[in-house]
């Protein structure tokens, strides 16, 4: 039974998340691109040099800022919305399952695909980064990306939350809530500034991973 | 043994009253229609037997259990179709039989592929590119193969042609009383529900105005046509009228009493009149004569 929700989902989200793991791959190696040029017409010194002492200007990796985001956007609407057509998601509920249970095991699946995603494009942007730099610039810029790659899991949720939210007005107010929450996660900042901050972000977006439960509730009990 | 009991269900939108202590149940093995104009609460009751509405009051059951929290197990047993046949729209129909297999112990394709083999459609084409009659097909198919001991059918004539109107009810009465499934349908076609129901639920705006099995119905429900000498004669307020339709002198009326019972009464009050008969009524003019026109 859960395989045929798996299923399901995998239906509605796969073209986009190929599209997402494309695009990741895409840009990881637009910043691979940049970094060789770099490396050729800069001499690989003078890179060195503008890295270490000119103020943390590590190389492009600033590119991955939006992408989580984008790619977590496209697979919740993939996902969710077309359960809101027609009120689709009650075919859901009424499978023999718990409907919350039933609900998690979307969210799951689609967290999932996300971080397969997230890792596919950490380990090129790992490996392809060893060809050029030591450890810690790597761990520096991995550090750097970290919460951009959370924000992609944050705007899943909250999407989950919005889209499934059967009132307009409360689907409004979340949008707001959102729109305070996500920018934290991409602040413009100096490489590992966030360090200090990952360990509570981290707790902030599993703790998020649930919110679509409430809409699930507030749909079963029949607001509208 | 009732399949179906709801007791004392009241609800309201805001401050509109939808309903207030509204009771029924509905017999294993039988076919029963919730009739009522748009607006009385129709889909309100289907949504509450299927846990998607909390009643202000009041609750409804199902094989025993409370219809907000039931179990897998009940689930399995009970096959929905929305409002408009709705699906995953976004699955063709290999897709969506494969989907919806695991879900159920009893589940047999047989008579799914049977229905969809009558339709056009290639075996890739997804349901959202379908006709609505072929989407009700699919609906309908995967009900039948769910082999559900009880359906809940809301609307099922929404946007079908005659045809496969026909094809629909036809399917779903042989399909009932050849396994004794238990079914709860609304349709806003009333000769629809003619050839289908047993039973009959007729709502209006806060009330029911019938709740009974459709043969009895139909026998004790009559409307009588009759030419008023003075056409300002107004019986609409008597007892024994349910309700009346006047244009100029001519009236029309129906009542759960005799032919005799009219006649007398319209003789011992010296209301003149010619012309009188007895209208033969199919579902539909019986529904329009209990609830009004407007």
């Amino acid at each position: 039974m859960w395989k045929s929700i798996l299923y399901k989902e995998w239906l509605k989200i796969r073209w986009f998340a190929f599209i997402y793991a494309a695009l990741g791959i895409l840009v990881v190696g637009n910043i691979f691109l940049k970094v060789q040029h770099d490396f050729e017409f800069s001499q690989a010194e003078n890179y060195w040099y503008s890295i270490l002492f000119q103020g943390n200007q590590f190389y492009e990796y600033s590119l991955f800022k939006f992408v989580p985001l984008l790619g977590a956007l496209v697979i919740a609407l993939a996902q969710y919305f077309p359960e809101t057509v027609n009120k689709r998601i009650k075919l859901t509920f009424h499978l023999p399952l718990n409907e919350n249970k039933a609900l998690l095991a979307m969210m799951l699946f689609g967290a999932f695909c996300l971080l397969a995603i997230a890792a596919v494009l950490v380990v090129l942007f790992t490996g392809l980064s060893g060809m050029y730099f030591p450890s810690e610039i790597i761990q520096s810029a991995l550090i750097s990306v970290a919460p951009w790659f959370l924000c992609g899991f944050t705007v899943y949720f909250l999407t989950a939350l919005i889209v499934l939210e059967p009132v307009w007005k409360y689907r409004f107010l979340y949008l707001l809530v959102a729109a305070t929450l996500v920018p934290i996660y991409l602040q413009t900042a100096a490489a590992r500034a966030y360090s200090p901050a990952l360990p509570l972000l981290i707790v902030f977006t599993v703790l998020l991973s649930v919110a679509l439960l409430f809409s699930g509730y507030r749909f079963r009990k029949g607001e509208m | 043994m009732n399949v179906i009991e709801c007791k004392n269900l009241t609800h309201y939108y805001g401050k509109k009253l939808v309903y207030e202590k509204l009771s029924f149940n509905v017999k294993e093995g039988s076919i029963l229609g919730l009739l009522g104009k748009n607006g009385t609460g129709k889909t309100t009751t289907i949504n509450i037997l299927n846990g998607f509405l909390h009643p202000q009051n009041g609750e409804c059951l199902i094989y025993g259990e409370n219809t907000q929290n039931l179990s897998p197990q009940n689930k399995a047993r009970i096959g929905f179709l929305i409002e408009g046949h709705v699906q995953y729209a976004f699955m063709n129909i290999h897709q969506i039989e494969k989907f919806y297999s695991k879900f159920y112990p009893k589940w047999d394709n047989a008579p799914y592929w049977q229905l969809m083999s009558k339709l056009q459609v290639s075996p890739k084409q997804k349901i959202a590119t379908m006709s609505c009659g072929q989407r009700s097909q699919v609906a309908l198919g995967l009900i039948l193969a769910q082999d559900p001991d009880l359906l809940i059918l809301d609307d099922f004539s929404m946007g079908l042609d005659p045809g496969y109107r026909r094809l629909f009810i036809d399917y779903l009465r042989e399909y009932a009383k050849e396994k004794n499934k238990t079914i709860f349908t609304t349709s806003h076609i009333i000769q629809d529900m003619e050839r289908l129901i047993d039973d009959l639920l007729i709502m209006d705006f806060n009330r029911v105005l019938a709740q009974r099995d459709v043969k009895s119905f139909m026998q004790e429900f009559k409307q009588f046509y009759l030419e008023l000498d003075d056409p300002s004669v107004d019986i609409s307020n008597e007892d024994f009228v349910i309700n009346s339709e006047k244009v100029s002198n001519k009236l029309e009326l129906y009542t759960y009493e005799s032919e005799d019972t009219i006649l007398n009464f319209l003789k011992n009050n010296g209301i003149a009149h010619k012309n009188f008969r007895q209208v033969k009524m199919g579902l539909e003019d019986a529904f329009i004569g209990l609830t009004g026109k407007y």
